[in-house]
């Protein structure tokens, strides 16, 4: 079909005009290929320059008809292009234009066309020849095991999690600096860590915790390997948790201020409250024994849920709600 | 193109599963049937496995391709879709990322002329392939598929998440057994 086309289109009226390389389209428009390969007419008069031209050039043999005239249709195309090769014009059977067209014209044809040997070509992965390919990588693949078909399942039985990047680009060198980092997440929750191995940890590793998906990142790029930034980060894992679960005697002076998360327990929110109450009660009776009136005072609902108010606004963000909240306990608390 | 492709990887080859063992056919070339081809090429898979090294699980592994040519990976992109396909491998999102294009302003003269400039612009395109849940064999043997394959001037990028369990010292603190005041170095 596509000789077919290509006697058609030759026949539409090709001007004889040899050795300049002029051709006229099917709309009429010329344009002037100078890349194309010159005719036999203009080699026979270069060895007559004698000295100046190539010397002792061989005149150049009729290249014939292009191979494209004598491919079958239902040839098998993977042995044409069995690789990576450039564009042959006699070798492809499509009738390709590449190019930027002239005024009134259309884009040149493939015969000497340098855009499309510049451009890279998948002439040698055809769906057919990536099938062929695949048949014979088969064998080298295994399954991924079918019990791990959710993230969660991975996350239960393999929390640690290895991240790193490989790099592939031409240039003067095939390594690439980058390629040594390696990240290492783990979530807390699936270490064996008590209440105050996890504060401690939390401590020691500060900004490399992410409270919102409880996973911990260690990133490693200081070794010049990525095999010794994996052990260092390993390295660092193990060490974390170790120290994390000893107790150092220096910990006991551990003050308000050091805490993690604010408890009203023998805050000063606590000794105002119950002061103010004591005084609103003292105004109406008198009575003995201070502690065991604080304690039924705290025992109050109110009370509790002034505490439960508070401890909100100091560990969460101050929101609408909190506020609101704090404001109907308080209300509560002093009868207003 | 089944032995086409076997005496192209034999020259320049790095990884292990093609590492040497496909010269074995030929040696045994006097007893050349298919059926002692495919054994040495599937005892070369076991004898992977033969030192009981379990293979590495890559939950996510994401290729990241660059080019100046957005035809070129939109054609790049239709074989690595089909050959994960073909292999089995389970696919996330491809999806396109936006291009970035650096831009600079040079003289066009080499000296003074300061109002007359030229511009130049480099575009980079991307492709981004997500694949999931793929075994270390199956990772390795596609990433030197497609990197083979890979068309001059494009460029990736291939980060890989690998799955671990809990390495063993880390099980249970190792202060259980002994006294705190001791405090043994690691």
């Amino acid at each position: 079909m596509a000789s077919f086309g290509r006697k058609v289109f030759l026949s539409l009226g090709r001007t004889n005009v040899s050795g300049v390389g002029i051709r006229k389209t099917g709309n009429g428009a010329t344009y002037a290929t100078a890349l194309t390969v010159n005719s036999s007419s203009t080699n026979k008069d270069l060895p007559e320059r004698g000295g100046r031209g190539f010397v002792g050039r061989r005149p150049k043999r009729d290249p014939g008809e292009p191979r494209t005239e004598k491919m079958a249709l239902d040839q098998d195309w993977t042995s044409v292009y069995p690789a990576a090769t450039p564009f042959r014009s006699n070798a492809v059977p499509l009738p390709v234009r590449m190019g930027y067209p002239v005024k009134r014209g259309i884009p040149p044809e493939k015969k000497g066309n340098l855009e499309l040997i510049k451009i890279p070509n998948f002439l040698h992965l055809t769906p057919a020849a990536i099938k062929k390919h695949c048949e014979a990588l088969k064998p080298f693949c295994t399954e991924w095991p079918s019990a791990l078909d959710t993230d969660a399942k991975c996350d239960q039985h393999f929390p640690v999690k290895i991240e790193s990047t490989d790099y592939v680009s031409a240039g003067p060198s095939v390594r690439n600096p980058s390629a040594r980092i390696v990240r290492v997440e783990v979530k807390l929750s699936s270490l064996n860590l008590d209440d105050h191995a996890r504060k401690k940890m939390l401590k020691l590793v500060g900004d490399r915790y992410c409270k919102d998906s409880d996973i911990l990142t260690i990133k490693t790029e200081s070794c010049p390997l990525r095999q010794q930034n994996y052990e260092y980060a390993m390295y660092l894992l193990t060490v974390l948790y170790h120290e994390s679960w000893k107790i150092e005697p220096w910990e006991a002076e551990k003050t308000r201020a050091d805490m993690e998360e604010y408890s009203w327990e023998d805050s000063t929110s606590q000794k105002n409250i119950l002061d103010t109450l004591l005084r609103i009660n003292a105004a109406g009776e008198g009575e003995g024994e201070e502690a065991e009136v604080r304690k039924q005072l705290l025992g109050r609902e109110e009370v509790q849920e002034y505490k439960d108010s508070v401890e909100r606004l100091k560990n969460e963000e101050a929101s609408e709600s909190n506020m609101l909240r704090y404001k109907e306990a308080v209300r509560k608390v002093l009868k207003v | 193109v089944n032995a086409g492709l076997a005496s192209r990887t034999v020259s320049r080859t790095r990884s292990p599963i093609f590492s040497g063992d496909f010269n074995r056919p030929s040696a045994v070339g006097t007893v050349a049937n298919t059926a002692t081809a495919n054994r040495t090429v599937y005892s070369s898979v076991y004898s992977m496995f033969r030192d009981n090294e379990p293979d590495t699980l890559f939950q996510k592994v994401v290729v990241l391709v660059k080019a100046h040519d957005r035809a070129v990976l939109d054609s790049y992109e239709f074989f690595a879709t089909m050959a994960a396909k073909e292999l089995g491998i389970t696919m996330g999102k491809v999806f396109e990322p936006p291009k970035d294009i650096e831009r600079l302003t040079l003289l066009k003269s080499v000296h003074i002329y300061k109002k007359h400039r030229v511009q130049y612009e480099m575009r980079t395109h991307y492709r981004c392939i997500e694949l999931l849940h793929v075994t270390g064999c199956t990772a390795q043997v596609y990433l030197e598929y497609i990197q083979r394959n890979l068309p001059e001037g494009v460029a990736m990028e291939v980060t890989k998440t690998a799955v671990e369990k809990i390495p063993d010292h880390i099980l249970e603190p190792m202060w259980k057994d002994q006294p705190i005041d001791d405090k043994p170095s690691k």
